[in-house]
């Protein structure tokens, strides 16, 4: 196709070029997500449990936190690790801090997900653990909590396909995934329109084939009762 | 001192914040326009265009808003459509604002039972008054909960803006900044201000949840 001074010869070389790095780059994307969900998912249960806890100044805590994590934008959080804190004398590195803002975030939305996990399991569940001999200790290990699980796991899902998204801002400060990948590429080679369609294509695949499986291992949880 | 430098700085932050919040309602109008209409869409009695409406919503959703901003500001201008930052994250935001909002109304929609549709439908009804006076009435109150969070999010994300060069609140706690090295501080005001902006409406949105969970 010709056209006037703007014309763009679409390059597919370029594409091919790059691929090997966005894929790297969706490499990197994958394990920092799983990495930081893992330990989002193990400090929102801890968060969670404690606001079962009756009594004392842990509820009203837990839930300063959930606010004032959901109510503040990530990349502001992301820049009090990485700007913010080395002037109180903590220095992270790109990665750490990236992970640090990505786990405290998503932890706040996993949090409230599990609280609502826990209070939507029936309170004659509890009263009947205790009641065949269990102790508080095991009625929530082995009743309550696999229930909650279960009901949670949805949006739990969902604040996972969230983390994987958002985990494009700690692109901003020098941590290498995909989206670090791709503004490095383009702004060398101006293939601009190419590598971010692929970029945005690899985010596509990415999300599609997470929500797919949650799908599968919902349902598989559905079955197994 | 430090708190002098706070307070210095607030005037010039609260002109970022000015913009924030314009550009989240305008960004909002926008995208709960166009979403309400795409979400409807998606039920047209033509299987295949509420299908391909359906697949265009999830494929843009899929997509991080930061790259989307970064294919319209970066990517566009080799097809020769070149706009400037504002214009661009407007559009950005916008097109997610819209795809989102699309999925909360087919929440909403798919919740009305069907005997609902079928019922409007046997009274001789058309599609578009049977979605218009039946469906969406009823589905609205569903969608208020998740549709308010959804707008908290996009007024926390109006500050990816900032990154290709849009003033408003984080631009604003950039440059200040830059002038002032204070980076703990102004990052901390900036964020309480936002804090102020969105706390309220989670605070609405968790209301209007456990109305719905009463029994109307």
């Amino acid at each position: 196709m010709t056209g006037g001074p703007t014309a763009y010869s679409f390059e597919w070389s370029a594409i091919w070029r790059g691929l090997p790095y966005l894929l790297q780059g969706a490499g990197l994307t994958i394990i920092i997500s799983a990495l930081a969900m893992v330990l989002a998912v193990a400090l929102g249960l801890v968060l969670a449990a404690l606001t079962q806890l009756r009594g004392g100044v842990a509820r009203p805590l837990v839930r300063a936190y959930v606010e004032v994590f959901r109510n503040t934008p990530l990349l502001i959080q992301i820049f009090i690790v990485y700007f913010g804190l080395p002037q109180l004398g903590l220095r992270l590195s790109p990665f750490a801090s990236g992970l640090v803002a990505l786990v405290v975030y998503a932890a706040a939305y996993n949090a409230e997900i599990f609280r609502a996990g826990l209070e939507a399991v029936p309170k004659g569940q509890h009263e009947a653990a205790r009641s065949i001999g269990l102790s508080a200790w095991q009625a929530m290990r082995f009743v309550i909590v696999p229930q909650a699980i279960r009901i949670a796991f949805p949006a739990l899902g969902n604040n996972l396909v969230s983390l994987v998204k958002n985990s494009s801002l700690v692109s901003t400060i020098g941590m290498v995934e995909l989206m670090f990948v791709a503004n490095d590429i383009s702004f060398n080679n101006f293939r601009t329109f190419e590598i971010y369609g692929t970029t945005a294509g690899l985010y596509i695949l990415l999300v599609m084939l997470l929500t797919r499986a949650l799908h599968l291992a919902e349902r598989r949880m559905a079955r197994v009762r | 001192m430090s708190a002098r430098v706070v307070l210095e700085s607030l005037p010039y932050l609260l002109r970022g914040t000015l913009v924030t919040v314009g550009l989240s309602l305008a960004v909002i109008a926008v995208g709960t326009a166009l979403g309400l209409v795409l979400g409807v869409l998606r039920f047209v009695p033509w299987r295949r265009v509420g299908t391909a409406i359906g697949w265009a919503v999830e494929l843009v959703r899929a997509v991080p808003l930061l790259l989307l901003m970064f294919f319209i500001f970066f990517g566009l201008p080799a097809l020769g459509i070149r706009l400037p930052t504002f214009p661009a994250a407007v559009l950005a935001m916008s097109l997610w604002m819209t795809v989102n909002t699309a999925e909360v109304v087919r929440g909403g929609i798919q919740s009305i039972p069907a005997g609902q549709f079928e019922a409007a439908r046997s009274l001789g009804l058309g599609w578009l008054p049977t979605m218009r006076h039946v469906i969406v009435p009823q589905a609205v109150r569903r969608m208020i909960p998740p549709f308010v969070g959804l707008c908290t999010i996009l007024i926390k994300d109006t500050s990816l803006a900032a990154i290709i060069g849009v003033f408003e609140l984080t631009r604003a706690a950039q440059e200040t900044i830059e002038r002032t090295l204070r980076s703990f501080e102004i990052y901390m005001v900036a964020a309480a201000i936002y804090f102020l902006i969105c706390f309220p409406l989670t605070q609405l949105a968790r209301r209007a949840e456990a109305r719905l969970q009463r029994p109307s």
